[in-house]
């Protein structure tokens, strides 16, 4: 691996630049179409922007805050870069993550545990839900050929039900559309403002990005991705991958789930958790490249705008919807750049420059 | 028994208006796919249609131009996935999952400022229904079936007009081709490009046009999430109905049907958890899938990037 990094071509080296300054500049892209649209509305960009920053990164609880923030995404968002890389097209992200918090609710409340027995029972059993909800719609398509992402989509809908069952039917908080809190020696402990689920979801994406670059099972993964028919005739075990990266996408994102139960006030299911969070998980693979460490970053950037949308909000008075556009205008961004910079009359005029300095650099 | 019998008017009014929104979504991708573009953003472009045809109507009071105008929004929006998989030659997937990310995006900003302005703008008009006479008088089913709203109506009879374009006008018959096999299509002399376009302003208004549907004739509210995941509900329709008009017409039915039968439920045991009768649409959608669900029906090139100097 080493040594091909030495020998890679000028042409791979430019489109291994692009490949970073894409996402990047659909980023600074964005931010600038959202200023646009700030101005529009008579208000101040820049006091806007100075907002955002003062109210995610501040001080060290509001750095907290966001990472809190951001640790579901970082979940969601590793959950979608697994599957992707395999080829297949998670979109039950959200379901996934809705029925670990529900499983960790269960083993918590229906077992009446506290403790360190509720954290890691309470861990333990939404890891293996969300495992197993990602597999229905892995079952469906290796066996019927079904399109995930139809199936995903309508296990969203179901495990959103499912929770709102759990959250006024099962274990109602005083009948309230809510379910009491997890005992409190049995929430994650914090580190720095944070809880340290934060730090459990960073070191989860450096794992995933061992496994899926560095080992072979990784290696059978990507070659399913990127072309079945010849890591089929390669001998690898496709469906099984496939079932596989189907199960562990959504351990991941039930493993999120979980740890949003756990670690972030209020500490209870209730309407709205967990909701968007599978598409934000998408967007945040889709602009990170399906690359895991790249995803966190995202992920971080992703809560920062959110946390500081809210004071952005009540500074300058602009609704927070201006963040989901900007949100999802780096991921248009990114889609299209990326698929510009493939095609041959853009590549060759990305060439020509190339060459073209690279003369001025041999004649001076 | 009897239960069901009292429930049936109930059922089949709420079938006939829940199958009309993913019946026009799915006759849009049915363009799109039929053009070779495979379109997930349909829930996306559905959550504008919706709230500009609300806060058109609204503002103007004139539902006809509420629904109109919803539609141009829904093809400016189309038009940014045609530009990125039609230009730019970009993954049609992930672009259109992209649209379904920002598309409700600009539909609650767009609602955040109108309702913020002013809170009266939260409730919106409703589309009258109108009685076919005779025919609405048929015991039980009558009523429901026909005291639709005009939108409906029209809906319905688009059905036969999409038939009979993909299967006896030139046009149709070139629109396919394009979707099968774009080289020998522009071999004929067919600008596969262009045909491209017009099958995603095609698809961008009518799904666009269900998405009005929701807030102009269901309920007269916009809420964030309208949609409730009807435009993938439509992706199934299609493979449900095999990519044509008539069978894309008795799977929505079919899908409105046990959207119906969750409302009649609802109503009827209001004491039993009713979020398992909620559910009832979406894991019908898998079962359908799972017993019915074939990809082999579809547009051959349908989901491939088409580069025109590629051989």
């Amino acid at each position: 691996m080493t040594k091909s990094k030495h020998t890679l071509s000028a042409e791979e080296r430019r489109e291994k630049t692009l490949m970073v300054l894409t996402p990047v500049a659909s980023v600074l892209l964005a931010l600038i179409v959202g200023a646009i649209i700030i101005a529009c509305l008579g208000k101040n960009p820049l006091q806007g922007y100075a907002a955002l920053l003062q109210g995610s990164l501040g001080d060290l609880p509001k750095i907290g805050k966001t990472l809190e923030r951001a640790c579901p995404l970082i979940f969601t968002g590793l959950a979608a870069v697994f599957a992707y890389k395999c080829g297949v097209f998670n979109l039950g992200g959200e379901g996934q993550f809705i029925m670990g918090g529900c499983a960790t609710a269960l083993t918590v409340f229906g077992l009446g545990l506290t403790g360190p027995a509720a954290l890691a029972l309470g861990l333990i059993a939404g890891i293996v839900v969300g495992g197993i909800w990602g597999l229905l719609p892995g079952i469906m398509k290796i066996t019927r050929g079904l399109n995930e992402m139809i199936t995903t989509i309508m296990l969203n809908y179901v495990a959103m039900y499912f929770m709102e069952f759990v959250f006024k039917n099962l274990f109602s908080d005083q009948g309230l559309p809510k379910t009491p809190a997890i005992p409190k020696d049995g929430r994650l402990p914090e580190l720095l403002s944070a809880h340290i689920g934060v730090l459990m979801a960073i070191i989860l994406g450096i794992v995933i990005w061992y496994v899926l670059f560095r080992t072979s099972f990784g290696f059978k993964i990507r070659a399913t991705g990127m072309n079945q028919t010849a890591a089929r005739v390669n001998g690898f075990p496709v469906r099984r991958l496939v079932l596989l990266s189907f199960v562990i996408s959504g351990a991941i994102a039930g493993m999120g789930g979980s740890i949003e139960l756990l670690g972030k006030a209020p500490y209870r299911l209730a309407d709205g958790f967990g909701s968007g969070f599978g598409f934000d998980g998408v967007a945040i693979a889709l602009i990170a490249q399906l690359n895991p460490i790249a995803a966190i970053v995202v992920a971080i950037l992703f809560g920062i705008l959110s946390t500081g949308g809210t004071m952005m909000q009540s500074v300058i008075g602009v609704p927070t919807a201006i963040i989901d556009i900007t949100r999802g205008l780096i991921i248009i961004f990114a889609v299209a750049g990326m698929a510009m910079i493939k095609l041959p009359a853009i590549k060759a005029f990305i060439a020509s420059i190339g060459s073209k300095s690279k003369k001025v650099e041999a004649n001076a | 028994m009897d239960i069901f019998i009292t429930a049936l008017p109930t059922i089949l009014k709420a079938m006939a208006m829940g199958a009309v929104p993913i019946l026009l979504a799915s006759l849009g991708e049915l363009f799109s796919e039929r053009g070779g573009l495979v379109n997930i953003g349909l829930e996306g472009i559905m959550a504008v249609g919706a709230f500009v045809g609300f806060a058109v109507a609204k503002v103007t009071g004139n539902l006809w131009m509420g629904l109109l105008v919803a539609m141009l929004a829904g093809i400016a929006v189309n038009m940014i996935y045609a530009f990125c998989t039609v230009t730019l030659c970009s993954d049609q997937v992930v672009t259109s999952m992209a649209i379904n990310i920002l598309a409700p995006a600009i539909a609650l900003f767009g609602y955040n400022l109108f309702v913020g302005a002013n809170p009266a703008n939260a409730t919106g008009e409703q589309m009258a229904s109108i009685a076919i006479p005779g025919l609405s008088q048929i015991p039980f089913i009558g009523d429901a079936l026909f005291n639709q709203t005009p939108v409906a109506y029209l809906a319905f009879l688009l059905v036969p007009c999409v038939a009979v374009f993909f299967s006896r006008f030139r046009a149709g018959l070139s629109f396919r081709s394009v979707g099968e096999n774009p080289q020998a299509a522009e071999t004929l002399g067919i600008n596969v490009v262009r045909m491209k376009y017009v099958a995603c302003v095609v698809c961008g208004a009518l799904a666009a046009a269900g998405g009005a549907f929701l807030t102009l004739c269901y309920t007269p509210i916009y809420t964030d999430g309208i949609v409730m995941g009807r435009g993938f509900i439509a992706l199934a329709t299609l493979i449900f109905g095999r990519w044509n008009a008539f069978g894309v017409l008795a799977a929505s039915l079919l899908f409105g049907f046990f959207d119906g039968t969750s409302v009649a439920l609802q109503a009827q045991f209001q004491a039993a958890p009713i979020m398992f009768f909620k559910m009832i649409p979406y894991v019908f959608t898998i079962v359908a899938l799972i017993f019915f669900g074939s990809r082999s029906a579809g547009p051959k090139a349908s989901g491939k990037p088409y580069l025109r100097e590629q051989r």
